[in-house]
């Protein structure tokens, strides 16, 4: 598993900064992430420099769930707190998934044919990574409503 | 389109049942969609094969996303109406993207290097369509769950009268409530030195129930003034006649005030409750 990904993942932790910054950009402007528009630059390029830099451990870990739920849970607490709305939330993060794989592209690491095998295995690992992601952070929203609401219920 | 997917699109396009069969197996045992479990097969069939024939229309579009909207809103709306929480229709559509890929590789879909080199725009488009999907479950989801809440508010508000007298200033309520408990006494009086009959009482509810929808059970200050003004004046011009009457009726005012006030404090209690969630 180690072997076929390093390049991807080391691409990603060296440059997190960078792929941060684009990702910020992308979603200050994008349509389908509004509330992020007007949230400090520097705010949002920290969330997902912090979620580069560990994506390596996400990656190799044997138990990339588990570990996503740490994480992702404090992510999706966060966010609901700032209002941002679960769709927005998700796109953010498909976009945070995206921006990984247009720095690879745009760098060409899987340029020569043989390398095409380990491009579709990273690409399926991260997709993996991601799909454990939005389905934590979709829950979490879930529950957060539902406390929400019994929480007010329990004052009247 | 690109010539690179067309491989994947007519492989999922003939075997839309296989997949979806393979994929309702999973989704009806996993433990991250429980609410499927206890779902019709041939229901869960049904969705995957909808979805994996709409697969080659939606990459063939022009603007994909436009046209994954037909898949998404419907599943969405599916789902909504049988109370599957969103995070497990969200989980069963990445089951559904496994799936699809699983069953391409099951079949030797990509072997050479070329072929590799297709798979991974293959996947690349597979990826966009889903994500696209995904955002507009989760959009429409949620715009579902706000509709509801507002149908809901929407008889909340029916019952506060919002839109009406409800909307009036505070300051207005006053002024009107003092017009109605004067009218009120004006009545008492005129009735009670006339010496008529007439059940000129009924009226008084009018105040009652607005005192009631207004302030809720502050509002029990109402229908005791009126109370005390129908006792009192019939004290003062009534000597003679029975109080039983007029008894019955002060008591009544009490408690319908004191009713339709509770009733309405837990109907403005459950308007706050779902504030947060209103569009």
């Amino acid at each position: 598993m180690k072997a076929f990904a390093s390049k991807l993942v080391d691409l990603t932790q060296k440059n997190a900064e960078k792929i941060a910054w684009q990702w910020a950009k992308d979603v200050k402007t994008n349509l389908k992430t509004n509330s992020y528009h007007d949230a400090p630059e520097e705010k949002i390029i920290n969330q997902a420099s912090e979620f580069y830099k560990n994506f390596q451990e996400m990656f190799f870990h044997e138990a990339p769930f588990q570990l996503a739920e740490d994480v992702f849970t404090k992510y999706a607490h966060e966010r609901y707190a700032e209002g941002v709305p679960l769709h927005e939330t998700v796109y953010a993060m498909i976009l945070m998934r995206r921006h990984i794989w247009l720095y690879a592209e745009f760098q060409t690491i899987f340029s020569a044919e043989v390398e095409h095998r380990k491009a579709v295995e990273s690409l399926s690992r991260t997709i993996l990574m991601f799909d454990y992601i939005i389905y934590i952070i979709s829950r979490e929203y879930w529950k957060l409503i539902k406390m929400e609401l019994s929480k007010k219920e329990g004052k009247h | 389109m690109q010539a690179y997917a067309a491989k994947l699109i007519n492989l999922i396009e003939s075997k839309a049942e296989n997949i979806a069969k393979q994929w309702a197996a999973d989704v009806m045992k996993h433990n991250r969609t429980p609410s499927y479990h206890s779902l019709s097969k041939d229901l869960v069939v049904e969705q995957g094969v909808n979805f994996y024939r709409l697969f080659r229309q939606m990459s063939l579009a022009e603007v994909p996303y436009e046209e994954a909207k037909s898949f998404s809103w419907k599943y969405a709306e599916e789902f909504y109406q049988q109370k599957i929480p969103l995070h497990e229709a969200l989980y069963a559509l990445i089951l559904m993207r496994r799936h699809l890929w699983l069953y391409a590789e099951f079949q030797g879909t990509f072997v050479t290097a070329l072929e590799k080199q297709q798979a991974v725009e293959s996947l690349n488009r597979t990826i966009l369509m889903f994500d696209y999907v995904s955002y507009q479950v989760t959009e429409k989801y949620q715009q579902l769950t706000m509709e509801g809440v507002n149908k809901k508010l929407g008889i909340v508000k029916t019952f506060l009268m919002g839109k009406l007298i409800g909307g009036m200033k505070n300051t207005y309520k006053l002024a009107f409530m003092a017009v109605l408990l004067i009218a009120a006494g004006i009545l008492t009086y005129y009735n009670h030195t006339a010496g008529k009959v007439v059940v000129f009482t009924h009226l008084f509810y009018i105040p009652i129930i607005l005192a009631a929808v207004w302030w809720g059970k502050k509002g029990m200050l109402v229908p005791i003034l009126l109370a005390i003004i129908l006792i009192a004046s019939h004290s003062l011009f009534l000597k003679d006649a029975p109080f039983t009457d007029d008894v019955i009726r002060a008591v009544m005012f009490i408690i319908m005030g004191g009713v339709v006030g509770w009733l309405m404090d837990s109907v403005k209690k459950l308007e706050e409750l779902y504030e947060p969630f209103k569009l």
